[in-house]
């Protein structure tokens, strides 16, 4: 009523002044870069003039003078001036101020402002995280935070990815925990992109010891977008991409293929020089194939993601709904390497009263992958494609006696029968076609994951809240594998029941099995926020909680399918005769308490401790609680009054942490030894150790944050120190005892891992044009530091690989390349003892222990396989309407055992290989790098370090040029279209086809994929 | 307001108590130590004995899926006895492929090397899960707990105390000094506990009386059950008497041991394949233990060695081809060096089975021919020549008028009979040749080399560095790292 007077009065001052001449409405849109913002405060410079965006961000101020100034103000952005100049529309696009220090980051089971925050929390900018459009919003996070470690299992869609934060902090399970909405879980393919609200990552121990028992591999708190109280919202968002293999290695053609492997004959003890080899004597043949098996293996890959979702809500109650599909189909040839999923999400806030308040937010996913062998050997469609001699077609002849429509596929080499067997000249290999072509492999996963909480505010001030929070992630599996019979008969025992089969999955079969789990985790907190005489901010919390797990699965199998067409394929149409059913289950549980407490003096001083005590399952009685305390400290020197002067620096804070974190991730009763009286053997399957306890990680970390100028340039560093002591590891007890059973779960030693961690910010938004820079880098020494008596070494792979005190975990062990023999009397006085048949051109090993001799007492350390140094360097403008923005992400300093090389380059058998063994060794001086070729050992199939590749690479992740339309078309509130490239290019010296697989011995790994994508995002 | 909060905070606990139970769980499917010794069954007490031969198959994988490395891919009798002495090479052609293999081959091998791995957690495998067999069959009640009958205990019993003996023979030939494990441990620090070598001569003694328990157990016929003939029977309790007899000089008791085998109706086939032919499998004469293989078995009991075969591993020397007497048709029933199939392996003729790792081919372990030689061997060692001769031509003399495997007579003059002779160095080389000829392949040639004190002076003639240390493998270090050093290395490893 009043406002009312007030504006009466002041429009009749206008209209009487004639002042109503330059007066005008103003309309417009306030957006960000990914979309609209609402609720953003929009003030005419000078003015009482104010009013917000609605949901959609328009706005109307009516009665604006035409020379007036606009200021826009939202938290968490940069404050932006623009002047009316008479424009009757204006488009206003905030930039994100990430270190803006009011801003409020989620940390364990509460929030905290940034400014209060003493421990190494990064919240992820989400702006930047958005470009890199993958299914898992994990490998999002490549690059985009200092000390987190991202990488692709392969490329293949579906696979999975691998995070590590802060390094390899065990032997064991490093792996991350993700809390989305306040539900722990250690998997998050089924969260789409657009559902993310937030992240941040808990990087030290202080900030992760609230999750106490779980937190030692760093803990990642993702919050989902919720509805906003005012006027409802529909948001589409849609995108498409093509995808490309690149980086693919040039590999032999027929006629060098045949003139390298009869090199490679001449070159073999027994065949004569004069003699013609049988590679010579088929280069006159006319049914040789010249086939480039990766042309035919990849071809392109198409992606799509369609996410609709609608909010909106009143005071009492906010809503959003969403549903979307992502679906990929990857770069090999067919469709059996295909990801879909698709996602419904429902998130409802409702006040009951202004004290209590209740929500849901349920996400039900749905995820089906048909896997493909994406990597490794037995049989890796990648391997065998480059292994695959260019002589062999694709398909078989049709005039070949085993030649059927089914299964035209070429298979052993020129394969004439099972009594003439195939030819030897062209070695062993699977048609990758084919194994593609047969495989029939699907995983499908349902899973609903989301909470339940009530809150209620106690207190006239309702500083103290109760919070109750039911957590549900229930998932069931279905897979199902049929194997079907493929490729040469090679059984020539007609009594044989499967004589005449082909070679493959012999006799036919199904196997499906599905699988149920359910976790509940049950917390209760009791959170104390408080602000006293504007001087002492308290946030006081203690909690419980309570995890369940339970999962089981029931399988069965079935041969000899009669018809197997894809109607036919279920368990009731096999043979009767080799009936499988399988049925396990496993549960365990976990029990905490937890407390912390937050203490500011001034905005100056603060204070946190945290306390965590967890009763696990996996312990037995003897060690059964874990206690995980933490205290941190920051001090915010630019508020005190000495740094006034110093006007430049807007911000300068000081923090120290000190925390434990545990590890409890052991198989289920590992404390207790069990036997098995059924199977075959019956008898000790593990003997147990009562008094196995948590792996505990200790850690230090110092930090500063810096802010220049308003904090247009922030920086923050920090050096972390992380101990990890009391390993879970399993060692093999002596076989002379025990025989040979699973290994028994032991406390085993103490890992180190420091580094330093630096990330950069830096914004222009003065002028038009508008810039971001978010660059990070982080350093990691990995090292054993100590491994208890009995496990002296830990050889985890048996042959590449030594885990040893001193040591990074897992290093690449093997002879250390010193070079090719030139002739033989280097050979003979260097293997002065036993030249073990070494000619000249086979390759010369370090004789370390220099007895004359090369044996496994000349193996040393040959290669680090974790990253020492991990960086990001993110760049994102916009000028007008257009948009641009890039991300460069890669890795340096570690090494990656290229086995795929070995068996190109280096094998004995008549594999085909890459280019490079044009330039091997041929007679003295030829060459010093490359070996012989010959079917002999030369020397290449020893774990050496020939091998071993420096997997550094730069990466440009993506690169996205995006145009924002300004105009209202009807029912269109916003508008961007966009096009983005992913993975554009690679710098690296690694030869294998990715440097980014997560394999330690790399076989031939699906690649990752370059894309190209377009993707257009409506408001309705 | 303050109810709900009250009642809120009792909804907490008493979720918090109910909780409580769930942390502590039974394992799922699997039963603790306690449970598994008080409450035996008899279908426990059949697989404990009838897991324990599985070490002596050739399947593949048994311990392990595909550890080429560590030797772990089937058991290793090939490589350490036959690709190690002068007879066998590790390929048709040589390459790259298995290294490990290799430096067994020309003697470089080391402590880390697969072969001497796998020969040790192949026996000691076999000897824990017997441990744990002679453990249940000994206990004081285990007729009443199972129902299990006198005759049917005192068999299986028979069966495990040769089995650990078998075991421990190849141990304490290969290694010498091992440890003498004789009771499953029960705790994890147990294991570290037992890990120490004992005296070579307490484990011969612990052979020797474990066979005569075996043989006062074992029922008194040539197959200890007519139905389950792969059974170890009294003949191999016998052989086995025999063998350790030899191997530790007790000359005069090996013929008695061996005349026993006759008693139990033992001889030599008229054909000499017949021991290795799949289809004469446990209808001949002349196998006295083997393990039995069989094609498409669920669980596999499938000879996987076939397979490796078809990879081309496993070839004759030159040497050996050329050690043969003319027309000897042993050579090409051992292996037909034209077609390169290793015919005794194979257990065919035709290359059948080649490829395949589900083959039906029994592993030959013991036979009468050897144990034949065996007493030949002593009657030399004790002055009975003209014994010692006649044994050696009833073996020429079978191997002579076999058909040969081209269907073809041996001509006239083959394999002539060793003329009478006093001069104990001519028959103990008549001897040692006639063993290359007959039990070529089969295992044997390494140990008697060492046995015989000639290992050192035929391989260096061989072109191969064997040195004095390598009259014994070395304990693999991957047990002596397991055991925190407690296990010691033999000497020159």
């Amino acid at each position: 009523m009043r406002k009312n007077i007030i504006y009466n009065i002041v429009l009749l001052w206008t209209i009487l002044s004639g002042s109503a001449l330059c007066a005008q409405t103003v309309k417009g849109v306030v957006s960000d870069s990914s979309g609209p913002l609402p609720q953003v405060n929009i003030n005419v410079k000078g003015t009482a003039i104010n009013t917000v965006s609605d949901f959609d961000g328009n706005f109307t101020i009516n009665k604006v003078d035409s020379n007036a100034v606009l200021i826009f103000s939202y938290i968490g952005y940069l404050t932006k001036e623009i002047p009316v100049k008479g424009n009757s529309f204006i488009n206003a696009i905030l930039t994100s101020d990430s270190q803006k220090l009011d801003e409020v980051v989620v940390v364990g089971y509460t929030s905290q402002k940034k400014a209060s925050i003493t421990g190494a929390v990064s919240s992820v900018n989400m702006d930047d995280l958005s470009k890199t459009r993958v299914a898992d919003v994990g490998q999002a996070l490549q690059g985009q935070v200092a000390g987190v470690f991202v990488s692709a299992n392969t490329g293949a869609p579906g696979d999975g990815i691998k995070i590590r934060i802060r390094g390899e902090g065990t032997l064991g399970n490093n792996d991350v925990l993700y809390v989305v909405d306040g539900v722990p879980t250690r998997d998050i393919s089924f969260l789409n992109q657009s559902d993310v609200k937030s992240m941040s990552v808990l990087k030290d121990a202080a900030a992760g010891a609230i999750y106490g028992s779980r937190a030692a591999g760093g803990v990642v708190l993702i919050t989902t977008k919720a509805g906003i109280s005012g006027k409802s919202s529909f948001d589409v968002d849609y995108y498409s991409g093509i995808h490309y293999a690149t980086n693919l290695p040039k590999m032999l053609n027929t006629d060098q293929y045949l003139m390298v492997k009869d090199q490679a004959w001449h070159n073999t003890a027994g065949n004569a020089a004069s003699a013609i080899s049988p590679y010579a004597a088929d280069r006159n043949r006319t049914d040789l194939a010249n086939t480039n098996w990766q042309d035919e293996l990849f071809t392109t890959g198409i992606s799509k993601n369609f996410q609709a979702s609608a909010s909106g809500g009143s005071e009492k109650m906010q809503y959003l709904i969403s549903g979307g599909y992502f679906g990929q189909d990857g770069i090999v040839v067919e469709n059996n390497d295909k990801y879909q999923r698709f996602n419904f999400r429902t998130n409802i806030n409702a006040n009951l009263s202004d004290r209590f308040k209740v929500g849901t937010n349920l996400q039900l996913s749905y995820a089906k992958q048909d896997k493909l062998s994406s990597s490794g050997d037995a049989p890796g469609i990648i391997r065998h494609a480059l292994i695959r001699p260019p002589v062999l077609a694709v398909y078989k002849d049709i005039n070949d006696p085993t030649y059927s429509a089914s299964n035209p596929y070429t298979d052993l080499p020129f394969y004439t029968g099972p009594n003439d067997g195939w030819s030897k000249n062209y070695e062993y290999s699977s048609n990758p076609i084919a194994i593609v072509h047969f495989t029939d492999d699907k995983r499908n996963t349902f899973q609903t994951f989301g909470n339940l909480y009530g809150e209620y505010a106690f207190l006239s001030d309702k500083s103290l809240k109760f919070r109750s929070n039911l957590g549900v992630d229930i998932q069931f599996s279905h897979n199902k594998n049929f194997g079907e019979n493929f490729g040469d008969a090679n059984i020539n025992d007609p009594s044989n029941p499967y004589y005449g089969m082909g070679r493959n999955n012999r006799p036919n079969s199904l196997n499906e099995n599905r699988g149920e789990a359910m976790t509940f985790t049950f917390s209760n907190t009791l959170n104390y926020i408080k602000t006293i005489n504007e001087k002492h901010t308290i946030n006081l919390l203690v909690g419980s909680e309570n995890i369940t797990s339970k999962s089981s699965a029931i399988g069965g199998s079935r041969q000899s399918f009669d018809n197997t067409t894809d109607p036919f394929r279920y368990l009731d149409y096999g043979s009767t005769t080799n009936i499988y059913s399988s049925g396990s289950a496993s549960n365990w549980s976990l029990l905490s308490f937890f407390a912390s407490g937050t203490y500011g003096y001034a905005n100056k001083y603060f204070v946190t401790s945290t306390m965590r005590a967890d009763a696990s399952s996996r312990f037995g009685a003897n060690n059964k609680w874990g206690y995980f305390p933490s205290v941190s400290g920051g001090w915010v020197v630019s508020k005190e009054n000495f740094m006034e002067k110093v006007d430049w620096i807007s911000n300068l804070k000081l923090r120290a942490s000190w925390g434990q974190n545990g590890n409890q991730e052991i198989p289920n009763n590992a404390y207790q030894t069990i036997v098995d009286v059924t199977s075959d053997p019956p008898g000790v399957k593990r003997y147990g150790n009562e008094d196995i306890k948590w792996e505990t990680t200790t850690q230090t970390n110092f930090g500063v944050d810096l802010g220049i100028l308003k904090n247009k340039l922030s920086f923050t560093a920090d050096y972390f120190t992380k101990k990890t002591s009391d390993i879970l590891l399993t060692v093999g007890l002596p076989a002379v005892a025990v025989g040979v059973i699973d290994r028994t779960f032991v406390n085993a030693g103490e890992v180190s891992n420091k580094g330093f961690e630096f990330g950069l910010n830096l914004q222009n938004n003065d002028h038009a044009f508008k810039y971001n820079v978010n660059a990070n880098i982080a350093t990691l020494t990995n090292r054993v530091n100590k491994l208890q008596t009995f496990v002296k070494n830990i050889t985890d792979d048996a042959t590449h690989t030594k885990t040893e005190v001193g040591q990074p975990i897992s290093s690449y062990y093997g002879f250390q390349f010193d070079g090719i023999y030139q002739n033989a009397s280097e050979v003979s006085s260097t293997l002065f003892a036993n030249a073990n048949g070494t000619q000249p051109g086979d390759i010369k090993f370090k004789d370390l222990n220099r007895d004359g001799q090369i044996n496994a007492d000349d193996r040393t350390f040959i290669g680090n396989p974790i990253p020492k140094v991990t960086y990001g360097f993110a760049f994102s403008s916009s000028y007008k309407n257009f948009d641009f923005s890039f991300l460069l992400q890669g890795v340096e300093g570690v090494d990656r055992y290229n086995d795929l090389k070995q068996i190109l380059n280096y094998d004995s058998r008549p594999f085909n290989s890459t280019t490079a063994v044009l330039n091997s060794w041929n007679g003295e001086g030829t060459s010093n790098t490359t070996p012989r070729l010959t079917f002999n050992n030369n020397g290449g199939g020893n774990v050496s370090s020939v091998f071993v590749e420096d997997a550094s690479y730069l990466r440009l992740k993506n690169l996205e040029i995006g145009y924002t339309f300004n105009t209202e078309i009807a029912g269109i509130k916003y508008l961007r279209l966009y096009a983005s490239g992913q993975n554009l290019f690679t710098v690296t010296k690694y030869t294998g086809l990715d440097p980014e697989s997560t394999s330690l011995i790399d076989k031939g790994t699906y690649p990752q994929s370059q894309s190209f994508i377009l993707g257009i995002k409506v408001k309705l | 307001m303050k109810n709900l909060f009250k009642t809120s905070i009792l909804l907490g606990l008493l979720s918090l108590a109910s909780c409580q139970d769930e942390l502590t769980q039974d394992p799922i499917g699997l039963t603790t130590l306690e449970q598994a010794n008080t409450t035996p069954t008899l279908n426990t007490l059949e697989k404990s004995v009838s897991s324990s031969y599985q070490l002596l198959s050739n399947r593949l994988n048994i311990l392990a899926e595909w550890d080429w490395g560590g030797g772990l891919v089937f058991q290793n009798d090939y490589i350490m006895q036959d690709i190690a002495s002068d007879d066998m090479e590790k390929k048709w052609s040589s390459d790259g492929d298995q290294p490990w293999i290799d430096e067994i081959n020309n003697f470089t091998f080391t402590s880390t090397n697969g072969g001497p791995n796998g020969l040790w957690k192949y026996d000691y495998e076999g000897i824990k899960r017997i441990n744990a067999a002679i453990e249940l069959l000994t206990k004081a009640d285990i007729e009443t707990v199972t129902g299990i009958t006198t005759a049917r205990k005192n068999q299986l019993l028979g069966e495990a105390y040769f089995l650990r003996s078998y075991y421990y023979f190849s141990l304490v030939t290969n290694f010498g000094d091992v440890p003498l494990i004789l009771a499953p441990v029960k705790t994890y620090q147990e294991a570290f506990d037992v890990a120490v070598r004992a005296d070579k001569g307490l484990v011969w003694d612990k052979i020797k009386s474990d066979l005569v328990l075996a043989k006062a157990l074992l029922p008194n016929s040539k197959y200890s059950s007519p139905t389950e003939k792969w059974r170890v029977s009294k003949g191999a309790v016998i052989a086995l008497q025999a063998k350790a007899a030899l191997y530790t000089e007790k000359w005069a008791e090996v013929p008695a041991l061996v005349d026993e085998l006759a008693g139990l109706g033992f001889s030599l086939n008229a054909n000499y394949f017949d021991s290795f032919s799949t289809s004469k499998e446990y209808t001949d004469n002349e196998v006295i233990f083997s393990y039995d293989h069989q094609s498409n078995a669920t669980p596999r009991k499938g000879n996987g060695i076939c397979a490796p075969l078809g990879w081309g591993f496993f070839a004759p020397s030159t040497d050996f081809l050329n050690s043969f007497e003319p027309n000897d048709p042993r050579k090409l029933y051992t292996v037909d060096a034209a077609n390169q199939n290793v015919n005794k392996m194979l257990g065919s003729l035709d290359g059948a089975n080649k490829g395949n790792d589900d083959a039906p081919t029994n592993k030959v372990y013991m036979r009468y021919a050897d144990a034949l030689l065996w007493k030949a061997e002593a009657l030399n060692e004790t002055g009975n020549y003209s014994g010692a001769i006649a044994i050696i031509n009833q073996i020429r003399a079978r191997a002579r008028t076999t058909v040969t495997a081209l269907g073809t007579i041996p001509p006239v003059g083959t394999l002539p009979d060793r003329v009478a002779s006093t001069d104990k160095a001519t028959i103990k080389a008549w001897l040692i040749s006639e063993r290359r000829a007959e039990l070529g392949f089969e295992n044997q040639r390494m140990l008697d080399l060492k046995r015989w004190g000639i290992a050192k002076a035929v391989l260096t003639a061989h072109g191969k560095s064997f040195q004095d240390k390598h009259m014994l493998y070395p304990i693999p270090q991957s047990e002596i790292d397991a055991s925190a050093g407690t296990l010691t290395q033999n000497p020159g490893y």
